[in-house]
């Protein structure tokens, strides 16, 4: 009951922020209803996820101050857990997606054991070969598809059972109710016992060692939050696009764009990973619809998006809310 | 039989890995940053000598300088114009700098190039094999191999004999106090970006010889690198080289053996698996390196 209370209590942050949120929040409700075409409602679906992906990222990534460049690994886990599940035994999402949420921990648990061991840049590339290894692994095993991938079966009739829906409206909502329960549990998240400690570990990892906190256990369980919620937008993912394969779920250029979404946003910020995707995924989308498409430019949307993730890592390393904060402390 | 020609192709493979990796070791040496754009650089050096090959017919090989300047040049570059103001921020942020920048060179490549695969098929040593015993090598292979290592030893010699390079070393092993015996950091890490920039342009000319060049030919290569990197030990000149020599052997040797014991499950498919889970295990036990000396 208290950590509800906790998770539901936005009290400390400014006006400002609260009515921003309010107003956030209105939008994403009357959304479906404003007319705006599917390729609208399809960006905002991939806001709504690469949001959910990018704080789970940002318990590990920004609170915790760990460079980890693996979270595609984690998608891929509950993506093929979800569509092989519904192949294999025609088990119902609403058991699959848990399923894949306990695998992911699992795994989480037996790689994070040896990985946090290390630090820094050793750190980062390790988890990037985790993360290839397993996507090598997948693309070379014919009993999950190998490279083809999976189709998950469709169905006839609209079902809730195994998630499937003529319209794009019901995805969204759904998505939607993710992504409140994933606001709630980070609001809660960063007043906990191990925010706390993951902050202290960030500042001073040989400081908060002598004030008796379990530095590598904390970074462990931190790890297994992030890799939970990667494999919830995993699972939806499945369930959404009804096909999955290594290329699109567990490719390196999928960790490194949740990651660079919360660092774009603002790292070890409540509201940084929502912003930097809602800055990102749109972005993205438009310029590979606007620029992608023509003749003789084959490349220029992608260009475009890494200059301006050198200029941000070049001149405001803290991102958006980075600035944002700046221009209120000059305000004041 | 089979393994000794493995062996021996392996050996071949690991000299250019390590010409590719020195680079990256330099620089992580002098200033601690990850460079995510080495594969990008040898791409570009890849393609410098098949377009100085397509237009001027050149020779691949008296088109190597071409690839050392362009790669040079592209380094200088990258620091004055970009790295430098990474410094100022935090690692995570020098981590997604580069990032950006292997994106970009990528797709400006791509933009320039298109993605079409190309391989240069006329040169001296192209299509030619020199037969030893029972041995075959490519001529090609064989001469990316010695001119690697030829390559490697001059950088070697340059870091260990000239003033330039005794600067360049007390840089790596301590910043500060280089600094306050008069050596200038930012010249420094200009030159360790030269050089890792030189070196891995040269070998993406020798590269190209035997492998097709396109925009995305980088991130195997800067995997294989920064195996090789954290193999040898951060920073490690010494080590880098023998890690590249084991790495090379490692990824020709490994689908051997899956051929001999006739299991799928280590065919040629998981060559480059093995390399990373090699990576994570030795940074993991030996967080050191083979020969580190930064921790």
């Amino acid at each position: 009951m208290e950590k509800l209370k906790d998770a539901l209590d936005f009290s400390d942050f400014s006006k400002a922020e609260r009515i921003g949120l309010i107003i956030f929040s209105v939008f994403l409700l009357v959304f479906p209803w404003l007319g705006t075409g599917s390729f609208a409602k399809t960006v905002m679906i991939q806001f709504l996820l690469f949001s959910l992906f990018g704080m789970g990222w940002n318990t590990i990534g920004g609170y915790g101050g760990q460079v980890e460049l693996g979270k595609a690994q984690y998608v891929g886990i509950g993506a093929y857990t979800v569509a092989l599940m519904m192949v294999w035994w025609k088990i119902p999402f609403w058991i699959s997606m848990p399923a894949g949420i306990l695998i992911a921990i699992g795994y989480s648990f037996a790689i994070g054991y040896p990985l946090f061991r290390l630090k820094g840049h050793y750190f980062a590339i390790a988890t990037i070969c985790t993360s290839l290894v397993l996507k090598d692994i997948f693309d070379n095993w014919s009993l999950v598809g190998a490279a083809k991938g999976v189709e998950l079966p469709i169905h006839e009739h609209p079902d809730f059972v195994y998630m499937q829906f003529k319209s794009d409206t019901y995805y969204y909502f759904f998505i939607m109710a993710l992504f409140y329960i994933g606001l709630f549990y980070m609001n809660w998240f960063r007043k906990s016992k191990l925010g706390y400690q993951l902050r202290m570990i960030k500042d001073d990892e040989d400081a908060a060692e002598s004030l008796g906190i379990d530095i590598r256990w904390c970074k462990i369980k931190a790890y297994s939050i992030a890799s939970a919620f990667v494999a919830v937008g995993g699972g939806f993912m499945a369930v959404y696009n009804l096909y999955i394969d290594p290329a699109s779920t567990m490719e390196l250029s999928l960790s490194i764009k949740i990651a660079l979404m919360a660092m774009l946003g603002g790292a070890a910020s409540l509201w940084g990973p929502i912003i930097g995707a809602a800055f990102l995924v749109p972005l993205d989308r438009f310029l590979g619809s606007w620029l992608g498409g023509q003749k003789g430019l084959t490349g220029i949307d992608f260009m475009i998006y890494a200059a301006l993730i050198m200029i941000v890592s070049a001149y405001q390393p803290r991102g958006i809310w980075g600035i944002i904060e700046q221009f209120r402390k000059r305000g004041r | 039989m089979l393994i000794t020609d493995a062996l021996l192709q392996g050996i071949l493979m690991g000299l250019l890995f390590a010409l590719v990796s020195l680079g990256l070791t330099v620089i992580f040496g002098v200033m601690d940053i990850v460079n995510f754009a080495h594969g990008e650089f040898l791409m570009i050096g890849m393609y410098s000598v098949y377009w100085t090959n397509f237009f001027f017919h050149v020779d691949p090989l008296i088109a190597l300088p071409v690839s050392a300047v362009v790669g040079v040049l592209l380094g200088l570059a990258s620091y004055y114009w970009f790295i430098k103001y990474l410094l100022r921020g935090p690692a995570i942020a020098q981590l997604f700098g580069t990032f950006g920048l292997m994106l970009f060179l990528q797709y400006f490549a791509m933009f320039l190039f298109s993605a079409d695969y190309r391989m240069i098929n006329k040169g001296i040593l192209v299509g030619k094999s020199l037969s030893v015993g029972p041995f075959i090598f490519d001529w090609t292979k064989l001469a990316a191999g010695i001119l690697s290592l030829m390559a490697f030893a001059i950088v070697y010699y340059l870091l260990h004999r000239t003033k330039t390079g005794k600067a360049l070393r007390a840089t790596a092993l301590n910043k500060e106090a280089a600094s306050y015996m008069g050596i200038r950091t930012d010249r420094m890490n200009a030159i360790a970006w030269a050089i890792g920039g030189g070196t891995v342009g040269v070998a993406g000319g020798l590269l190209v010889n035997f492998y097709y060049a396109y925009p995305m030919v980088g991130i195997l290569f800067v995997m294989i690198a920064f195996a090789c990197v954290a193999l040898g030990g951060f920073g490690s000149i010494k080590g880098v080289f023998f890690a590249g020599l084991l790495v090379g052997v490692l990824e020709m040797i490994f689908p051997v053996f899956g051929q001999l014991i006739g299991s799928d499950f280590l065919g040629p498919h998981f060559k480059f698996t093995v390399v990373y889970l090699a990576y994570f295990i030795i940074v993991v036990v030996r967080p050191q390196g083979l020969f580190g000396w930064k921790n």
